[in-house]
């Protein structure tokens, strides 16, 4: 049976070309939900209300600073003018405390939906951004991948109902984490700017231009550059505006979100969650954390953006009986070098935590904090936990897809989820 | 939009260091382009079969995977490759069939070397030929501006704000008579890159539009020169953190990217030439818009940088890079995929990097040998990389001739929800579309495109008088005598699309011209010069498609 490439994207998988095999995403082998369909659709549902969030902090963020050894002397006097204080720090137990600026973590700790895992890292670190960023989303050490961990998770994943928000992501350019052959991951930077404006002479409202649009994109010679990509862009668009407008009209947030384009974003993915548009995985990134000088008052600020958005988040989900949905994963390049340099700031460095938080999310330390006496020749911490068995983690425990095959090896698993 | 809110906060800029920008390096006055030195290449179609594809090239770096989407099949994820098939069509014209350049090859040309085309410029450089056009754009000296820079002059812009910086040159690269300028300025925006977040505080945005100047300025110069100047210059000074590099504690943050961003690439370099570099480029102090080296608070020792050994400065740091075996293919490539295609072979670069050396590394040089290579009017460049939203927005923009300042206030907004903020790159590598063009589509960048056109096509001229249409198509109509519907889409082809519309297309866009289905009835009809009369919805209506349409998305 041909399909056409819109019954393809329809079945919520594109068919890439002969010779192209889907990888075994899921541990039940779904291949696409047609093939379902005809197999007695035994689909994945265990884990098919259950959504990833992924919290990208870009440019580096300060590890050492996040998650403060604050009982190491070593870190006080490495960092003379930058540490914080034991005074200032807010303890999560006898060696660990957060930023200041992170009380409302403190809190979700507190209350038991907080993890970090220590460490994490990968062997043989990039002290550059752009290599580093591209090993964390696409697994490639080498630096050179293009397709990325989400991507393949999201091109595995089936919706029979052809939702178009099986993955979302707040930006105006799709994260490289998401990037796949087959799947085009909706990029919404607001709802306002995420729809087609009619000509307001058309009495019709716009729907015969449109038509007359999407027959220019399905008639696009398949052979001509971009086919592909032009053509699912614009039914993406098509079905991703309408619905997320409907969802939209009628979504009331619970909690007042905090000004600014990371807590809109946020705001949009529990919308995209609460109204039930079917979303799996979401991605959001905050910027800013490449702190090479004057370093405290621009972490000071990125630490309370973070908190302050993410808590919103978690509250908006749980006043509507959302928040046993929902695990929030943050990530970021890498950390900054131990000792401060001459600038108040910090250079390149490796290792950092990361924070998994949600009602699933097992309390508790994950890893080990790397030691401050024993460092690379470059002063850079050395890593104790491989990033890949947390996204192992995620992908086992809580996405239900099979980590070997999207991350190609076996790296372990944490225990921060069961 | 930007997800950056708190990108880079704004660092204060050193007080009270006296001095003028006096002691500078010496840069060369622009110099004309040199003639290449190797005979020029009479540009020609070298259509190309599609390779036989191996998966592995398929998911290898060297695509993005989002290009590669659906069943269309390998050989579209190459952009230009299946045009082969097209091109044997007729789609290209070899000059050598005639004394005048083709549409499509012109078209292409003022596409990539600029922002499109209107059709007085589209007529004007098709006179020219191939290589006279090539040189009108690279002789830009000879070209007058006053007209645009008046026009600019009149809209009293405070350059010292983000959103009136955007648009002062976003509508220099709509009325630009010399666009090649303003393109190559774009590239090297793109590449030595700032961004007004941080570059010393919100008093002092006005340094990125002195960056700006000066690539302008220097656009086509040495890269020895090019890089002296943005070393010195003081929007990067605070962008890469130079001016808090101190001789007794250099900041690496300039070092590495100078090394991994703008000239060599990872792999040249070791953490070790991070340190000596930085220790080698300390001594810069910034007050006001100007920069200043003080030889007294530059770190002396000796230092081994890239196997060099002494004392060694800015200035030496800049003649090992320039000479360095790297990076005339380091720059190269970006320069090629960036006006040409991507992923281009070791043969596409060999004449540029020969030409970066024997010239003594001219940028100017290098550029003509690209624009005048085979492989820039080949069928593989042609079509072949998404636009870039600053050449959506300023090219719809030129293209339809639009002179009015309330709506040009719209553009940087526009251009910025399309997913590029001039003077804002997303980060020190700049904007990962001009390496992988597909980077720029998606759904949401998409849909703002086609709201640009619609806005642009709905907006009435002036911001209180209501009665004139921002795009008259009635006087269109009327000055270039169409007569049919088939010559209203012709006529916006042949400047739009080269007038190259296969031919089912043009059909459709025909039928949607002339549908008699109701919709469409407010709004005062246009009537062609044989006296019929179309509703404005559909004649506007197939103008839009003709921008939104897969086609046009392209460059």
């Amino acid at each position: 049976m041909k399909l056409t490439r819109r019954a393809m994207i329809k079945d919520g998988l594109l068919v890439v070309s002969a010779g192209m095999v889907m990888p075994a995403i899921f541990s039940r082998g779904v291949a696409s939900a047609r093939a379902q369909a005809l197999d007695g659709s035994r689909m994945a549902q265990t884990a098919s209300d259950r959504t990833l969030i992924v919290v990208q902090m870009a440019g580096g963020n300060d590890g050492l600073n996040t998650v403060v050894p604050f009982t190491d002397p070593l870190y006080l006097k490495m960092r003379p003018t930058l540490g914080i204080p034991e005074t200032k720090v807010l303890p999560l137990d006898t060696r660990l405390g957060l930023h200041p600026n992170l009380q409302p973590l403190q809190k979700l700790w507190h209350d038991g939906h907080l993890a970090i895992v220590e460490g994490v890292g990968y062997p043989n670190p990039s002290l550059s951004h752009f290599q580093a960023m591209d090993i964390w989303q696409t697994l490639d050490l080498s630096g050179n991948g293009s397709e990325g961990w989400l991507g393949k998770l999201v091109s595995g994943l089936v919706d029979r109902d052809g939702h178009p928000f099986k993955a979302l992501d707040i930006s105006v350019q799709t994260a490289q984490a998401l990037q796949s052959i087959t799947t085009q991951v909706p990029t919404v930077a607001s709802v306002q700017s995420y729809r087609l404006y009619p000509d307001p002479v058309d009495a019709d409202g716009g729907n015969t231009r449109l038509q007359a649009l999407m027959k220019l994109y399905n008639s696009y010679p398949g052979t001509a550059p971009y086919a592909a990509l032009l053509d699912t862009t614009a039914l993406s668009a098509q079905d991703g505006s309408r619905q997320l407008h409907q969802a939209d009209a009628t979504y009331r947030p619970a909690v007042t979100y905090p000004k600014g384009p990371f807590a809109d974003g946020l705001k949009v993915l529990a919308e995209a969650i609460v109204q039930g548009l079917g979303l799996r995985v979401g991605y959001v990134t905050l910027g800013g954390f490449d702190t090479h000088a004057n370093q405290a008052a621009t972490h000071d600020v990125l630490m309370q953006t973070l908190a302050n958005g993410v808590s919103a988040f978690y509250s908006d989900l749980a006043a509507h009986g959302k928040a046993d949905n929902v695990v929030v994963m943050t990530w970021s390049e890498f950390g900054r070098r131990v000792e401060e340099n001459g600038s108040l700031g910090t250079d390149h460095g490796t290792a950092a935590p990361m924070f998994i938080l949600g009602n699933p999310v097992n309390k508790g330390i994950y890893g080990e904090p790397p030691s401050l006496s024993s460092l690379d020749e470059n002063g850079n911490l050395k890593y104790t936990v491989d990033f890949r068995s947390v996204y192992a983690t995620v992908l086992d425990r809580w996405m239900g897809a099979s980590s070997k095959a999207v991350l190609g090896g076996s790296f372990g698993t944490q225990n921060f989820l069961s | 939009m930007s997800m950056d809110d708190t990108y880079n906060q704004p660092t204060e800029p050193q007080m009270d260091i006296g001095g003028v920008r006096d002691d500078l390096p010496a840069q060369a006055v622009p110099t004309t382009p040199l003639q290449a030195t190797r005979a020029a290449v009479a540009p020609e179609v070298a259509p190309q079969q599609p390779a036989p594809t191996s998966r592995r090239k398929f998911m290898g770096k060297s695509l993005a995977g989002m290009a590669a989407l659906g069943g269309a099949g390998v050989a579209a994820a190459f952009g230009g490759v299946a045009l082969a098939r097209w091109v044997e069509h007729g789609g290209f014209t070899s000059p050598s069939q005639g004394p005048m350049a083709s549409s499509t090859q012109i078209g292409h040309l003022l596409r990539r070397a600029g922002f499109g085309a209107t059709p007085d410029e589209l007529a004007m450089y098709r006179q020219l030929g191939f290589n006279g056009a090539v040189d009108r754009l690279l002789n830009y000296q000879q070209v007058a501006d006053d007209t645009m820079e008046n026009r600019l002059k009149a809209l009293n812009l405070n350059l010292n704000s983000a959103a009136d910086q955007q648009r002062w040159w976003l509508l220099r690269m709509a009325w630009s008579q010399r666009p090649l300028l303003e393109k190559m300025t774009l590239f090297w925006h793109g590449v030595l890159t700032s961004s007004f977040h941080k570059v010393g505080g919100r008093r002092f945005y006005l340094r990125m539009i002195m960056q700006n100047q000066f690539l302008r300025e220097h656009a086509f110069d040495t890269f020895d020169n090019i890089l002296l100047g943005i070393t010195s210059d003081p929007a990067m000074l605070f962008y890469l953190d130079l001016t808090k590099s101190t001789k007794k504690a250099p900041n690496e943050n300039y070092a590495r990217e100078l090394m991994e961003l703008f000239t060599l690439g990872l792999g040249h370099y070791t953490q070790q030439d991070v340190y000596e570099g930085a220790a080698a480029l300390t001594g810069w102090h910034v007050r006001g818009l100007s920069s200043r080296y003080f030889p007294q608070d530059h770190n002396d020792l000796v230092k081994t940088y890239l196997g060099h050994t002494g004392n060694l400065d800015y200035k030496d740091v800049i003649t090992i890079l320039a000479n360095h075996p790297a990076a005339p293919w380091f720059i190269c490539r970006k320069l090629f995929t960036f006006f040409a295609y991507e992923n281009p072979s070791t043969d596409d670069l060999k004449p540029l990097v020969d030409t970066y050396v024997e010239s003594g590394h001219n940028m100017g040089a290098v550029m003509r040998t690209l624009l005048l290579s085979p492989q820039f009017s080949s069928a593989q460049a042609y079509r072949g990389r998404i636009k870039s939203p600053v050449e959506f927005t300023a090219s719809v923009y030129r293209a339809l001739g639009i002179n009015d300042d309330s709506v040009s206030k719209r553009l940087p907004t526009f251009s910025t929800l399309m997913g590029q903020t001039l003077f804002d790159p997303p980060n020190v590598a700049g904007w990962p579309g001009d390496k992988v063009s597909a980077l720029w589509l998606n759904s949401g960048t998409w849909m703002t495109r086609l709201n640009y056109i619609d806005f642009l096509l709905a907006s009435r001229a002036g911001a209180s008088d209501g009665s004139t249409p921002l795009v008259d198509l009635q006087s269109v109509v009327n000055t270039h005598q169409l007569s049919s519907p088939e010559q209203f889409v012709d006529h916006f082809s042949s400047f739009l699309l080269d007038g190259n519309l296969v031919s089912g297309r043009r059909t459709q866009l025909l039928d949607y011209f002339t549908a008699q289905d109701g919709s469409g009835r407010r709004g005062k009809p246009v009537s062609l010069t044989n006296g019929q009369s179309y509703p404005l919805g559909r004649v506007r209506g197939t103008l839009y498609l003709m921008m939104a349409s897969p086609e046009y998305q392209l460059n």
